[in-house]
């Protein structure tokens, strides 16, 4: 069948980054995605694979866009299997509604999004994660299991149900954070969580960074196993602020004995959030980088180089307003840059230098004209990236263009 | 081996490192998997990347097969050299390059042992979280090519969580970086890939690992039982209670006189011991133990032991972590098998092997990882009775189908190596094992990196399969197997 037999027409609502697909599959089974895929290839149709759409725009900018194969009829399969502490879920299922499902057993996917209707395989296509980093890693060190829609048309497994497993190639790890570049993701399989029995979280708020960042250093070196670790920059009326979020979550004595331990290390504005308010902070904490409409760019540095991390934050205010948000032990963050695309590019420039105390620097949110002009991905894939692609996507299909890889 | 080779090779790493007398390439014949050896060509210690780089670009070019080798602790024959072929040794690649304790993160040549992280950065209250039983003897490049994991992994996840970045040679000779000792490099998780690839992609000469902070508390408890599913049912109901162990062992009837001959722990008379551990902050450990202690005593527990002090805890750790070798005082001969089941399929899984162990007559000891369902079944048998080397096979094979029929994996832990490549298909259909050589020949288009291993080929008329056998050094008393 032909890649028109297999879809519909688009329209203007199914637009990708500014641009209309030719045509649209909504495939309702894996057999259907791959077969999709493999006609795509035939005929070398520039193809987007789509969850949500939430993160759709994080990559280069093009011109034609072929086909977008949506994850929307993958969204049947969910299977928690609560006794093992994993589940089975489809690709174009929200990480939302699964976290609903396992709450009702006492678990969860620990896993944070800014979006609200971020798809399962959205967030595994984007290994995109948020605080709970800190204790949990990212989406790939929660995978035990996957299905991939391949673009030959054939549809194959690698892991399994079983969360220690090490038979075959971990071709889930692979397509974590691929961008939809090597395969379409049909399933998954994770290992879950216990949701903790007890939470709270200090959040101190600090004038001068060195001082956070001495607190930040302390704590992280001191006997405590916080759930997240975050940090923050952002403007207040009467100037700048830092500040420090740490949250434990545990059990329900130690909760307490852990958070006045903390408390007597950290010299900032200390409040102690609990409940609900602790559920906003982390919340808005997530969500910050997104409020508005700036340039969001994603970068990483070595953990020691914090205080140096926090300098360059202020320093790139010249021409655009900066907010940060980090994870303090992982050195990994976002910061959102409010400003004409002109002085958000000279910032770029800035954080891609050698010198530079960040790394990795990644555009993933900016208005199609900047990402036209800039480098989005900042770098070039590596030969083996480069390798797996055409074995696993000959004709260059998935993703055209548009990148990592 | 070709005159003109081996003479480049000695040009680049010296001519004391290449070995190809025949005394020479004993130790070389097979890892910690006995049954399967071959006498490889030659073998090449390199010393350097640079020295590793140009090996591999000497192998790539004379289209030489090559199999690079930690310490040969691998129990699934990862290490197998190929006829005719060049194994590559890591053991002089075994530099500790650099300790960041600021990052929390610690440089190494794939030669060096896992224990000496722990060791090098033990005096700043730092380790290195996964614990292989044979950690003080395996190698760091092992650990990445299989993607060891240990008793503690219910809680802290396997070798791949935790790599950062490696340098590594790739089946072409070019020399790479692959990962990051930043986060989120952006593209799809190479190293992810890599590691546990049973060095089948590439040979890594660096490491990155990062490293955690020694939990300030750690209790553990020794609780025996009458049976395996009353023990079973009390890591059901920790579970259930939202706590995560740092471990959760379990070992019956013939596991526990087997480690009482062997290292006397001291074990109380029971069908089953389980053995778990809580490591964290004082005040959650001291919580979360009290409710452990309860469900032990709920469930039936006929003694619970609390380790007292360090010296406790590590002869209750000695007990269970010598567990295999320990097999060799109850049995001439054994095969350590390696499957995993989902965790709430134990119970069942260890009764269709209880009725296999009856029918098929011979005594099969569990050892096991009971918070993540890997099984450690011993299969014991006495090779000089005709037939029971081949049946030990048999019993082994049934095992795996019955893990793979619950919902699970052939190898949790050892890698499917030689040994286990032909069972891939009770778990990979045609298209999984055709994706997995795509990947494969991305990599290594000339299928020279590690040949015969992990994917199945059809079996070699006369390949003797499974069963343990003593290694030549352990044979020679040099070594002893733990």
């Amino acid at each position: 069948m032909t890649v028109a037999e297999q879809s519909r027409p688009g329209t203007s609502a199914d637009a990708v980054d500014g641009v209309t697909p030719r045509f649209v599959a909504e495939p309702a089974s894996g057999a259907a995605c791959a077969a999709v895929l493999a006609a795509a290839s035939a005929t070398r149709q520039a193809t987007v694979l789509r969850g949500g759409g939430t993160k759709i725009e994080w990559a280069r900018p093009v011109d034609v866009i072929d086909l977008v194969v949506s994850t929307a009829g993958l969204s049947d399969l969910l299977v928690h299997r609560d006794g093992d502490l994993t589940a089975t879920v489809g690709s174009g299922v929200p990480l939302s509604r699964l976290n609903t499902t396992l709450a009702a057993r006492g678990q969860w996917l620990p896993v944070d999004s800014a979006f609200a209707a971020t798809t399962v395989g959205g967030m595994l296509a984007t290994n995109d994660s948020g605080p709970l980093r800190h204790r949990f890693g990212t989406p790939r060190d929660l995978l035990i299991g996957i299905t991939l829609a391949l673009a030959d048309g054939r549809l194959v497994k690698a892991g399994g149900t079983v969360v220690k497993n090490v038979a075959g190639y971990d071709l889930g790890k692979l397509v974590t954070g691929s961008y939809g570049a090597l395969a379409a993701i049909v399933d998954a399989t994770f290992k879950l969580l216990p949701l903790p029995h007890a939470s709270a979280t200090l959040r101190a708020v600090y004038t001068d960074p060195s001082a956070l960042a001495a607190d930040a250093r302390a704590l992280a070196s001191g006997q405590f196993e916080p759930l997240a670790f975050d940090v923050r920059a952002a403007a207040a009326p009467d100037g700048p602020r830092w500040t420090l979020f740490v949250r434990f979550a545990s059990s329900p004595a130690s909760v307490p004995a852990q958070l006045d331990a903390a408390r007597t290390l950290l010299h900032g504005e200390i409040t102690a959030l609990r409940e609900g308010i602790e559920t906003r902070a982390w919340a808005d904490q997530v969500a910050l980088p997104w409020n508005g409409d700036g340039a969001v760019l994603r970068w990483s540095w070595l953990p020691a180089r914090l205080p140096e991390v926090l300098a360059f934050v202020t320093a790139l205010g010249d021409g655009c307003e900066a907010v940060f948000t980090g994870r303090v032990v992982t050195g990994a963050g976002l910061v959102r840059l409010t400003g004409p695309d002109a002085a958000v590019a000279a910032a770029l420039a800035r954080a891609r230098v050698p010198a530079s105390p960040v790394g990795h620097v990644v555009v993933l949110r900016a208005s199609r004209a900047l990402r036209a002009q800039v480098d989005v991905w900042g770098a070039a894939p590596s030969a083996p990236a480069i390798a797996l692609k055409r074995a696993l996507d000959p004709a260059g299909i998935l993703n055209a263009g548009r990148g990592p890889i | 081996m070709d005159e003109r080779v081996t003479g480049e090779l000695r040009a680049i790493c010296g001519a004391s490192a290449v070995l190809d007398e025949p005394v020479q390439l004993l130790t070389y014949e097979c890892d910690a998997l006995p049954h399967l050896r071959q006498t490889p060509a030659l073998v090449v210690l390199p010393a350097s990347a640079e020295q590793m780089q140009e090996v591999v670009r000497v192998c790539a070019r004379e289209g030489l097969p090559f199999v690079a080798r930690g310490h040969g602790t691998g129990l699934s024959g990862g290490a197998l050299p190929v006829p005719g072929g060049v194994v590559i040794g890591l053991a002089r690649l075994n530099r500790v390059l650099d300790i960041d304790i600021p990052n929390r993160q610690v440089t190494v040549e794939p030669g060096v042992t896992n224990l000496e992280i722990t060791r090098q950065v033990a005096p700043f209250g730092y380790y290195y979280a996964p614990d292989p039983s044979s950690q003080q003897v395996c190698s760091i490049g092992g650990n990445v090519a299989e993607n060891s994991g240990g008793a503690h992994c219910l809680k802290y996840g396997f070798t791949v969580h935790h790599v950062l970045e490696v340098e590594a040679v790739l089946p072409d000779g070019s020399l790479t970086r692959i990962g990051s000792r930043l986060a989120d490099e952006p593209g799809p998780d190479v190293l992810g890939l890599l590691v546990g690839s049973e060095g089948t992609l590439a040979v890594v000469t660096k490491v990155v690992v990062r490293i955690l902070r020694r939990p300030e508390t750690v209790q553990t408890l020794l609780a025996a039982y009458d049976s395996i599913s009353a023990a079973g049912t009390a890591v059901s109901e920790i579970i259930a209670a939202g706590i995560i162990p740092a471990a959760v062992e379990m070992m019956d009837a013939l596991a526990i006189k087997a480690a009482e001959a062997a290292v006397h722990p001291n074990f109380p008379p029971a069908d089953t011991i389980l053995i778990v551990e809580l490591d964290g902050p004082a005040p959650e450990v001291r919580e979360l133990f009290a409710m452990v202690e309860t469900i032990c005593r709920r469930t039936g527990a006929t003694t619970v032991e609390v380790a007292a002090d360090e010296g406790h805890r590590l002869r209750i750790w000695k007990g269970r972590k010598a567990a295999f070798a320990a097999m060799g005082r109850v049995s001439p001969n054994y095969y350590v098998q390696d499957g995993v089941v989902p965790r709430t399929k134990l119970p069942e899984v260890l009764g269709r092997i209880r009725a296999l162990s009856e029918r098929s007559g011979l005594g099969i000891g569990n050892v096991f990882h009971a918070g993540d369902g890997n099984l450690h079944p011993l299969i014991c048998y006495d090779e000089s009775v005709p037939g029971q080397a081949e049946l030990a096979e048999h019993v082994a094979g049934e095992i795996l189908t019955y893990c793979v029929e619950a919902g699970g994996s052939i190898t949790g832990e050892h890698g499917v190596g030689a040994d286990k490549k032909n069972y891939m298909p009770r778990m990979f259909n045609d298209d999984d094992l055709d994706a997995f050589q795509k990947v494969r020949d991305a990599f290594d288009p000339q299928r020279l990196c590690n040949p015969g291993k992990v994917l199945p080929t059809p079996r070699l008329c006369g390949e003797v399969p499974g069963p343990y056998r003593e290694h030549p050094v352990e044979r020679a008393g040099l070594a002893e197997r733990f």
